[in-house]
Formats: C-alpha cells, sequence, structure tokens
C-alpha cells in the first residue's frame, strides 16, 4: 500500500498485521489499545459516527474504507467525525481516484492510502494535480476559506 | 439575472482545464473507461445510442441572449444545427465528439455556462418556475433561493458520490409549475407573517422511474437562514443510508419509502440539529446580493389593455388564436409571459435549429429584457413582453416556424427523445409524439379540447414525466415490438397525482385512435368548464377503458393518420 | 460490460472512444459499416468475438462494447434482430439526414 497527502507520497508510521504502532480493525481496538501505544483503526464506511465518540480520544488514526470510488459515505463518514471532535489523524484507503483527493481533503481527511496497482496506474504526480486543478470551493472547509467567505472578505 | 463574479468564473474555467486534462488522461489510458464515466458524466457527457451527447446547464431555465447565440454557435460548429430543450431546463446537444467537449465547454464559460453536474450521481440542476419574475401569482421570484442553491450544491466535496442523481426544484408562486412533487427535493417559497415572513415548505422523496412517487412534506416552515444546514442534513442522511446495492433503489425516494416519512424526519432532524450553521449557511449580505441580479427589469407603466394588440387581434385570426393561447398573465399592466412552442406539428417536440436559437435571441433581446426561459415543458418563453409587441414578436416567430398556438394544449406534447437517441429507451417517444400531433393538427379542435397535457416516455426510467401526465404514454417492449401503455389521471401541479393504467398497452400505429377515443369521451361527458384534468377527475377511468378495445373489422374507424 | 452470450449469429458493437460513433467489429480492427462486421456463427466465432470485447475494453480506442444478434437476409446481409441495434444502424428515424442513413448506408435495414 502506499500513503499519500498534500505533499505528496509519505512514509507510513502505522503497520498492519502486528507491528507497532499498529493499524486494527475495529472490532480489535480494545485490545490493541491495552497494549499502549498510539493505534489506528480502519472502520467500514457503514459504520455509525456516533458509535465511535467512545473512541475519538483514545486512537491516533481512523482509516475509513472505501470499496468503490463511486461510493461516497466515506465523506459523510469523515465530516461527521471532525464535527463530533477527532482531531487525530484520517485517512480515507482503498478505491479512490486523484480526482477525488480535494473532497477528501475538504471532507476532513489528512491521507489517501492506495494499493501499489493504483499507484502505479495514477502516480502522485496525477493526486496533486488534481488536487490543483481546482483551488476554489463554494463550501466550507479546514482545507481553505469557502468563496462565500472571499466575498466577506473582499467586501 | 445573475452575473459571475470572479469566483464563480474561476470555478468554471478550472473546472474545464481540469476536465480537459481528464480527457488527455483517458486517452492516455491512466484512467481507465469504468473511473473515466463518472467523471465525464459530472461534466455532462453521455454516451447514447449513436453518439455522444452533452447536456449543458440552465440554471433554473434562465438564459439572455449573448448565451442563446452561443449555444446556437455551438450547435453549428460542434453538433448537428440543433439542440433539445429538456424536462430540466436543460439543452442538450446529440452529436458532440469526446475531443471537442473541451473547446465547447470553454466556449460555454466564455457566457458564464457549463456542463457541471448535470449527469451523475450529484446535485443536478435546480430547476424553477420558469415565469418567475412574472408570473401574476408570485410570492417571491424563486432564483435567488435557486441560485444559491446552485452554488452550494456545486462541487460539493462532501455529496459527490451519492448513491444516485438528486434532483432539486424551486417554486414561489401559489401554482406550482416547477413540478416540486416528482423532485428529489421540493422547495416552496411561502410567506407567514407569525412565522417571521419568507421562509420554504420542504418536501422530500419525489420521483419518477419505476417507482413513481409523490414527495412528502417534511417542514412546513423552514426558516430561510436555514435552508442550506437543512439541504446538507437531507443530503448527509442519504448519503449515508440510501441504497448502493440496487440502481433501481438508490434515489431518496426509495429510502423515505423504507424508513416511512417519520423516520426519516427523525435522521434528518438529529443531523440537523448537530450542525454548525454558522460554518454552512451565508450571511444576509450575500443573500442580497444575489437577489439583487433578479431585481425586477425596469418595467413600463402601461395601461392593462393594449389597443395596439387588440386592433391586430381583430385583423388577423391566427394571431388573435396565438394571443388565446400562448399568453400567460403578468404581475404588471401592459405585459406578457409569452411561450414559444418548441412542438410544431408533426415536429421533433422540444428540438430548436441554431436559427431558431438566434431567432429567440434577437427576440430576448429587443422585447423581453434580455432574458429568455426554458421551461420543462420543453418550450421556451419571453417573460416579459408588452402586450404592445406582440404582433411584431408573433411576426418574427411565424417567419422562424416557431409560431405554433398550441401551449398548454393537445399538440404541446412532452416527450423524451426515447429510443431514436436514447440507449436507455425501450421503445421510441418521438414518432408517438408526431403522430398525435399530426392527427390533432386542426387549431379549432384543439381549442376545443381545451388545456391537455399528454406526456410521453420510451422507457421505465420515465424522463418524459409520463407518470404526472394528463395522459401519459409509456413505450416499452413486447415480443420484440414496440408497445405503448396509456395511464390516465396524473398530475404535476400542486394537486400531484400519478396516473393509472387504462389497461394492456397497443401497438404505437394504435396510439392516435386511443388518444381520439379518450379525447372523444371527454367531450361527451364534460360539464360546463370542465378541463379533461377536471373530468377525469370527476368521472375516473373506467368510462375511458373501451378506448383501448380493438375497433371491429364494421366500425366506421377513421384512417391513421 | 455485461458479457452475457445472445444467440447466434451475433456481432460485436461498440463506440468510438474519441468521437462516439457506432463501430462494428470487422475481421481486423473496428469498422463503421454494419456489412462489414465480423459475424459469429457458432461457439468459436463467439469466442472470437468475445475475446474482442475484452480486448476493446482493456484498449483505449473504443468503448461499451456489446454482443448483438443478427439475422442474415436472403441476399447474406447482416440484419440486427433487435430494432434498437437496427435503429443504431441507420440513425434517428425521425431524422432521415442523421446518422450512417444519410450517406444511404445499412439501407437495407429496416424497422
Amino acid at each position: 500500500m502506499r500513503l499519500l497527502d498534500r505533499t505528496g507520497w509519505i512514509a507510513d508510521p502505522f503497520v498492519r498485521d502486528g507491528g507497532r504502532p499498529t493499524l486494527v480493525p475495529f472490532a480489535q481496538a480494545e485490545s490493541a489499545i491495552a497494549q499502549g501505544d498510539p493505534i489506528g483503526i480502519e472502520i467500514a464506511n457503514t459504520t455509525d459516527a456516533g458509535a465511535l465518540d467512545p473512541w475519538l480520544g483514545r486512537v491516533d488514526l481512523i482509516a475509513i474504507l472505501f470499496p468503490q470510488h463511486r461510493d461516497g459515505r466515506g465523506f459523510s463518514l469523515a465530516r461527521q467525525l471532525r464535527e463530533r471532535g477527532f482531531a487525530g489523524r484520517l485517512r480515507a484507503t482503498g478505491a479512490l481516484i486523484p480526482d477525488q483527493f480535494g473532497f477528501a481533503l475538504a471532507c476532513g481527511f489528512d491521507e489517501v492510502e492506495i494499493d501499489e496497482t493504483r499507484a502505479g496506474r495514477q502516480p502522485v504526480e496525477q493526486w496533486l494535480a488534481a488536487l490543483a486543478a481546482i483551488d476554489l470551493a463554494y463550501q466550507d472547509s479546514a482545507a481553505r476559506p469557502s468563496i462565500f467567505e472571499l466575498r466577506r472578505r473582499a467586501a | 439575472m445573475y452575473r459571475y463574479d470572479e469566483f464563480d468564473a474561476r470555478i468554471v474555467r478550472e473546472r474545464v482545464a481540469q476536465f480537459r486534462d481528464q480527457v488527455a488522461r483517458r486517452l492516455d489510458g491512466s484512467l481507465s473507461e469504468e473511473e473515466f464515466v463518472q467523471i465525464r458524466q459530472m461534466n455532462g457527457l453521455y454516451l447514447q445510442l449513436h453518439a455522444y451527447m452533452l447536456r449543458v446547464a440552465i440554471p433554473y431555465g434562465t438564459l439572455n441572449s449573448r448565451q442563446t447565440r452561443q449555444l446556437a454557435m455551438i450547435a453549428e460548429r460542434y453538433d448537428r444545427g440543433y439542440g433539445h430543450l429538456t424536462t430540466r431546463q436543460n439543452i442538450q446537444f446529440n452529436w458532440p465528439r469526446l475531443v471537442d467537449v473541451p473547446d465547447i465547454l470553454d466556449d460555454l464559460a466564455d457566457v458564464e455556462m457549463h456542463c457541471i453536474q448535470t449527469s451523475g450521481n450529484c446535485i443536478r440542476n435546480v430547476t424553477a418556475d420558469h415565469l418567475a419574475g412574472a408570473a401574476a401569482d408570485e410570492i417571491e421570484d424563486p432564483r435567488p433561493t435557486a441560485e444559491l442553491i446552485r452554488q452550494w450544491s456545486t462541487l460539493h466535496p462532501e455529496f459527490s458520490y451519492l448513491p444516485r442523481k438528486f434532483k432539486i426544484a424551486v417554486t414561489g408562486a401559489t401554482h406550482d409549475r416547477a413540478a416540486l412533487a416528482i423532485h428529489d427535493i421540493g422547495i416552496q417559497i411561502l410567506y407567514d407573517e407569525d412565522r417571521g415572513g419568507f421562509g420554504y415548505r420542504i418536501s422530500v422523496g419525489g420521483g419518477m422511474g419505476r417507482t413513481p412517487m409523490i414527495g412528502k412534506v417534511i417542514r412546513d416552515f423552514l426558516p430561510k437562514e436555514q435552508l442550506l444546514s437543512y439541504l446538507e442534513a437531507v443530503l448527509r442522511a442519504y448519503n449515508l443510508e440510501g441504497r448502493r446495492d440496487n440502481k433501481h433503489k438508490a434515489r431518496i425516494k426509495i429510502l423515505v419509502h423504507e424508513l416511512g416519512l417519520p423516520a426519516f424526519k427523525a435522521r434528518v432532524e438529529a443531523i440537523f440539529a448537530g450542525m454548525d450553521r454558522d460554518r454552512i449557511e451565508v450571511d444576509q449580505a450575500e443573500r442580497d446580493r444575489i437577489a439583487a441580479y433578479f431585481a425586477p427589469p425596469p418595467f413600463a407603466d402601461l395601461p392593462a389593455r393594449s389597443e395596439v394588440l387588440e386592433a391586430a387581434r381583430r385583423r388577423d385570426p391566427a394571431l388573435d388564436l396565438f394571443a388565446r393561447t400562448n399568453l400567460t398573465a403578468h404581475k404588471r399592466a401592459g405585459y406578457t409571459a409569452l411561450t414559444i412552442s418548441a412542438k410544431p406539428v408533426g415536429g421533433v417536440p422540444g428540438d430548436v435549429t441554431a436559427d431558431q436559437l438566434r431567432v429567440l435571441a434577437d427576440l430576448a433581446e429587443t422585447y423581453s429584457f434580455d432574458e429568455l426561459r426554458i421551461s420543462h415543458m420543453q418550450n421556451a418563453v419571453l417573460p416579459h413582453v408588452r402586450l404592445d409587441d406582440v404582433p411584431a414578436v408573433w411576426a418574427r416567430l411565424v417567419e422562424a416556424g416557431l409560431a405554433t398556438a398550441n401551449a398548454g394544449l393537445i399538440g404541446d406534447i412532452i416527450a423524451c427523445p426515447g429510443m431514436d437517441y436514447c440507449k436507455l429507451a425501450t421503445a421510441r417517444s418521438i414518432p408517438i409524439a408526431q403522430a398525435i400531433s399530426r392527427r390533432f393538427a386542426d387549431p379549432a379542435r384543439a381549442r376545443e379540447i381545451g388545456p391537455i397535457g399528454i406526456k410521453i416516455s420510451g422507457c421505465i426510467n420515465a424522463c418524459g414525466h409520463h407518470h404526472v401526465g394528463q395522459i401519459g404514454i409509456l413505450g416499452l417492449e413486447r415480443q420484440g415490438v414496440e408497445n405503448y401503455q396509456i395511464t390516465l389521471g396524473g398530475d404535476a401541479s400542486e394537486h400531484a397525482a400519478l396516473g393509472e393504467r387504462l389497461g394492456p398497452g397497443v401497438d404505437a400505429e394504435a396510439v392516435p385512435e386511443v388518444i381520439e377515443r379518450i379525447v372523444a369521451v371527454y367531450l361527451e361527458t364534460r360539464e360546463e368548464g370542465e378541463t379533461f384534468a377536471d373530468t377525469v377527475r370527476r368521472i375516473g377511468l373506467d368510462p375511458f377503458r373501451p378506448a383501448l378495445a380493438a375497433p371491429a373489422p364494421q366500425e366506421g374507424v377513421r384512417e391513421a393518420a | 460490460m455485461a458479457v452475457k452470450a445472445p444467440s447466434l449469429p451475433a456481432i460485436l458493437t461498440a463506440n468510438a472512444l474519441i468521437d462516439g460513433v457506432v463501430l462494428y467489429a470487422a475481421r481486423e480492427g473496428w469498422t463503421e459499416r454494419l456489412g462489414e462486421a465480423e459475424v459469429a456463427r457458432d461457439a468459436d466465432g463467439l469466442a472470437r468475438l468475445e475475446a474482442a470485447l475484452r480486448a476493446a475494453e482493456a484498449a483505449d480506442g473504443v468503448i461499451d462494447p456489446v454482443l448483438v444478434p443478427v439475422a442474415l437476409d436472403a441476399a447474406g446481409r447482416i440484419v440486427p434482430d433487435h430494432y434498437r441495434d437496427r435503429i443504431r444502424a441507420l440513425g434517428p428515424t425521425v431524422r432521415g439526414d442523421l446518422g450512417p442513413q444519410a450517406a444511404g448506408e445499412h439501407r437495407h435495414v429496416s424497422l
């Protein structure tokens, strides 16, 4: 798997399958936390945001699975987690395309994780170019002020 | 009408540049077709039966002359010299080449137009009453609200990958000319002194397709300053829980139906209660800024009666007929909203040539404060014409083949493109419209029949809105042959209703005769002042069912047209 | 794309990526002419067309490939079975000046 954020490819500090700090499926969260290191949890995009409330202060990374790029539930889930106060790393993992990178960041994701095949077909240059392609938005986000905000400032 | 500021213009340009790059990446293989399909759809580009099809957004159906002339140029330079007006107030071109589309998008951006989100699983063109700003029954012009929603919904990061398409309509009049009841979200502007003035009644879950449904009211009165957050709450509930397992069960109407309105509303209200509205809503200054673009034009003070028009009508029976059918009462004395029918007898409903578009541009510029509207009935409207000018406008329309005096009458048929163009279709729809149109070509007869709405869909996706046609016609296939089911009793207005099937389907050749017989029953049974819709409501479908029976050889059945 | 084997004989149709024009798989490559379409009459022929369909999906020049059943008329000319595919071969039936029919193509195909 390859990991990227708005600067390009980055190293993944989290490790699946038994390393530390560990990234585990949500069901294994409790036992992973017991081991004391920072942990990341991987959740399905159908997870109820409220069910994660007890975990928001205890995990350092939440990775939301995108089973198909057309399935946009992860965008709502990410926004909800941020609204509910999650301040850790938020990762979109799976089937995303570069043209969704800007949307992901605007919804509160910090990073996107894709498999090697995808990374080969859509190298990081495409992801960064897609991000730069549209640098304005009508919607408010942590990523940038909305057009409505820019109008307010210009007035 | 709205004019782009630097931000609106920049986002459209950047979108075009992005699509240009995406096309290049598709051609070099770094984007697969599966990935590209969604992208091209979100830029309005479909693949149809014979070619690509490009759907251009006409926000709330409003155009100026410059834009209209640009559409004419695009039709000629890149397409086959015509465009098609749609049931969502857009225009479609049927023959663009993929490699030309980025240039077409740049030409559109030159006149503040775009194809953003006219297809795909995202929020589509926001439609509104085509008589906005003109109609006598208007409470408030719906277009500032529609424009605000357009901006809020454009490239929305959370709602660009919905389970399915999402359609929003707005009306600001007491009569619903925007078909709110069949939209995913319908927004009715209200005025309530006790509740603080202007607000919105919100309905959800209307739609056509395989399982048509009438929308249900979810909020009686939403204060204006809460609109965007409430829409976000509805969209979020839908994005999270709308079905993604079955394309035909993926609209919000299915979710509302399966949860039941109370449970769905509870979801929405819970999300709404937790939202940070300051982050989402715009301030009053922005609402005022947008509304200022829709301020009334500088109407002259005119008498209610136009001697010029009256005299011209006495001289010319054809003009007189046109004035009776195609003029609508205006809020300002001495003015009218003039309907330009794109349904000439035997023509393709909604098709207009590049030359005709130029005539419309000229007329809008000269006679209607540079404003043209496209209605969801696939016609055009000049919203603010002086009654004095009607004779001159009509004469130009006659020259251009746009003067058919059939607005709202039997010849004013709504038809989707059907299998002549569309890959999804199960049957053709246009030839059916043409045959009916020719059968009822006599204007006197059409006037005798009075207001009647025929809507034809070429498949179960119902883009022709047949479910809400007073007469609905659905084209299917039976044993390898096109077969047409007739429904009666549909209504797209504030009295929304879904039509009921009259009986078994009939062959294409039989349809005009069946319509003939349905009309005959109406004419025989109607009471004083009853429209077709009134009579159907009063007597029900049973008296009409014999219209489907095959004729016995001995009966003196009229020759098919 | 769905690769449900149609009845035989069958041909393979698609659209050109660049301009959307209707194409048919020929013995070699793709053609706009229905008459040059490769006809699969048996399992081997069908296998060849299916291979072409998969190749089309992987290649960049052709999109939305689909197998359609046809018949051969008395003169041996290809006539698609379904009226949709006949309309596709001709052009919009309401505009004789558009589509292959405008150039007099595929005249033996009728609705």
